[in-house]
């Protein structure tokens, strides 16, 4: 019992760590690319943190591993909607530069 | 209907939607462009009969549940609708079914038609899917259909720079408040190892006594990644930038979608989780006492913050606003802060004076769900006014539209009942919704921040009814503007959903004293009597 507790704490620190990565990813990086990745890191992030959730003595909870395949499903769904719009926002600037979609005013 | 019947809408909604780009193809070969159209208004149709049913039964013999395919507890996909769902899956089908009608002559231009209706179709399915899920993962899936969908759709006019990067800026921040959500979802499945909404409140009236403060934390950290994670959809101020970008940008049947019922569907999630969810029964030693439940959380507080803070942000920033649809999407800003206040307030008096409070509580919270319709006819029906005014005068601009009404008399009439409903003016049924709001708020004086908080809605609605009838000034008597000079009569299709949602305006608020026991006994579904 303490040894799972002890590997619940190190994958929930691990999951801190990719959710900050994620954030700052999104919010620092100037590439539409990466903000795309950074979105994908969290999607990681939080599929590892169901599986944690998930984690029993004797492996993880099958409730908790079917949630984090359809996350990973919805996941490629958003990444698909997302690259479709970056190619489309290349086709207007000729750039993937978030600094030039400065024309939507507050 | 029995039981396993209950999921027959979505199951419509979704294979209309399925069979979509194969009608196409037959469409092409016989030479008739609207079958897509006909399929849409007809499963939609289809729906809001079945719907209206539903609520008869629901409403005679309380919730129904079922669990798909036969699988029971802890893996099912529980399906539980009680009234609450119900009136929400009738607003959604009903604004879909007239803003498809309204899109037969506004969508001609474009190409692609058949991705529009299979798209309006799935985000259609999504909320009803939200409205219909029972347990929270399920949720997440409908809610996910729900957004992808508006995505594309608000991107749909992809030859237009503001479309594209206005669809960009929503799915990244959607996303991420999807994604913290879920994050929230995850928290609450570590401590109760389920995620049936039902299973975890009865867990946690079990366990009141003995919660220790570690669980308690847990149970916060989870509730505030709930509500900031729904709060992006639901718009409420500081997630609520992608909103006045995403709304003009779309196309006018779309933001009046998104504006009328995703933003309240954010809302919905948000009073299911936390009303349903987060929720215990205290023991009680007296028998004879009625107990009513009480939130395990402090969320109202939470609530009652967010939704100050929205309606005060907003009304600022909409008199800056030059641009047509976005003075009306700053304006939705402002009505889901009375939304999420009212919710807000009836947690806030559950926390802290539980029985004694029980009575201002329902108070409150159905006037936040009378709002919810009020809103979604009225800002409805102004999205789709404003679309007929962009169709004939081919600007948004404020000062080139105005006097525009003369112009446009059947537009004009309707938006000014639309501005009169949401205003406020007495007689209409958006006064009553604030009024409740209030009421519900005042009922405790003694309570400083609870005074505090409904003085400032009471300034704010005050505040805000000015600027909608400055807005009826300028759209009906003001004189004609550059582009309004040349600007006719909408086509009769795009007139008739508008009127349908003028006559409704009207009809609410004569139906009102039918109205207020649908609302109140779905409100007592929602908190538990």
């Amino acid at each position: 019992m303490q040894e799972l507790a002890q590997i619940q704490t190190i994958y929930m620190v691990a999951v801190v760590i990719l959710t900050a990565i994620g954030l700052y990813c999104i919010i620092a990086k100037k590439e539409l690319l990466k903000i795309v990745i950074g979105i994908e890191i969290l999607t990681s992030a939080v599929n590892l943190n169901i599986m944690v959730m998930g984690l029993t003595g004797s492996g993880v909870d099958a409730l908790a591993q079917s949630m984090a395949v359809i996350s990973m499903t919805i996941g490629a769904c958003v990444a698909a909607v997302a690259l479709a719009l970056v190619v489309n926002v290349f086709r207007h600037y000729q750039t993937t530069d978030v600094r030039k979609l400065r024309r939507l005013r507050w | 209907m029995n039981a396993q019947m209950v999921i027959y809408p979505v199951i419509i909604l979704l294979s209309s939607a399925a069979i979509m780009p194969p009608l196409n193809i037959l469409e092409e070969k016989l030479k008739f462009k609207q079958l897509k159209l006909i399929l849409t208004i007809f499963s939609l149709t289809l729906c809001l009969i079945l719907l209206l049913t539903l609520h008869q039964q629901v409403s005679s013999e309380g919730h129904i549940e079922a669990f798909l395919y036969g699988f029971g507890l802890p893996f099912g996909v529980q399906i539980y609708v009680d009234e609450f769902s119900v009136y929400m899956a009738v607003i959604f089908c009903y604004l879909g079914l007239l803003v498809s009608i309204f899109s037969y002559r506004y969508m001609e231009v474009d190409t692609g038609l058949d991705k529009y209706y299979g798209l309006l179709l799935t985000l259609i399915t999504g909320m009803v899917g939200v409205a219909f899920a029972g347990d929270l993962f399920n949720l997440y899936v409908f809610w996910e259909l729900m957004c992808i969908s508006s995505y594309s759709l608000v991107s749909f006019r992809k030859y237009r720079w503001e479309a594209v990067e206005a669809g960009f800026k929503y799915l990244v921040m959607s996303t991420i408040g999807s994604l913290v959500a879920l994050y929230g979802i995850s928290i609450i499945y570590g401590c109760f190892k389920t995620v049936n909404m039902r299973e975890i409140a009865m867990q946690l009236t079990i366990a009141q006594t003995e919660l220790n403060s570690s669980a308690i934390l847990s149970l916060y950290f989870a509730t505030g990644l709930i509500i900031c994670g729904f709060a992006v959809t639901a718009a409420l101020v500081p997630f609520h930038t992608w909103l006045p970008d995403a709304h003009p940008a779309a196309p006018a049947s779309i933001s009046a979608m998104l504006s009328g019922v995703v933003i309240k569907t954010g809302i919905y999630a948000m009073a299911r989780v936390l009303f349903t969810v987060f929720t215990i029964v205290p023991l009680s030693t007296i028998v004879e006492v009625e107990i009513h439940p009480v939130p395990a959380v402090n969320y109202g507080f939470i609530l009652l913050i967010l939704g100050v803070l929205t309606i005060t942000v907003a009304n600022i920033m909409v008199l800056k606003q030059r641009d047509l649809k976005r003075f009306l999407a700053y304006s939705s800003i402002v009505n889901m802060g009375y939304i999420a206040s009212g919710l807000g307030i009836a947690a806030h008096l559950l926390y802290h004076y539980s029985d004694q409070a029980y009575e201002s509580a329902i108070i409150a919270a159905s006037g936040a769900v009378l709002h919810i319709l009020n809103h979604a006819v009225g800002k409805g029906l102004l999205f789709l006014s404003s679309g007929c005014i962009v169709h004939e005068a081919k600007t948004r601009d404020l000062t080139k539209v105005e006097g525009i009404g003369r112009k446009m008399p059947w537009t004009g009439v309707s938006s000014t009942i639309g501005l009169f409903h949401l205003a406020g003016v007495p007689p209409m049924a958006g006064f009553w919704s604030k009024l409740l709001i209030i009421w519900g708020g005042l009922s405790h004086p003694q309570d400083i921040f609870l005074l505090i908080s409904t003085a400032i809605i009471i300034v704010n609605s005050i505040y805000a009814a000015g600027y909608y009838l400055w807005l009826v000034q300028r759209l009906m008597f003001s004189k004609t503007g550059s582009a309004a000079e040349k600007a006719h009569e909408a086509p009769p299709s795009m007139l008739i959903p508008i009127a349908v949602l003028a006559l409704s305006c009207i009809l609410l608020t004569i139906l009102l004293p039918w109205l207020i026991p649908v609302v109140e006994s779905s409100v007592l579904t929602l908190i538990g009597g």
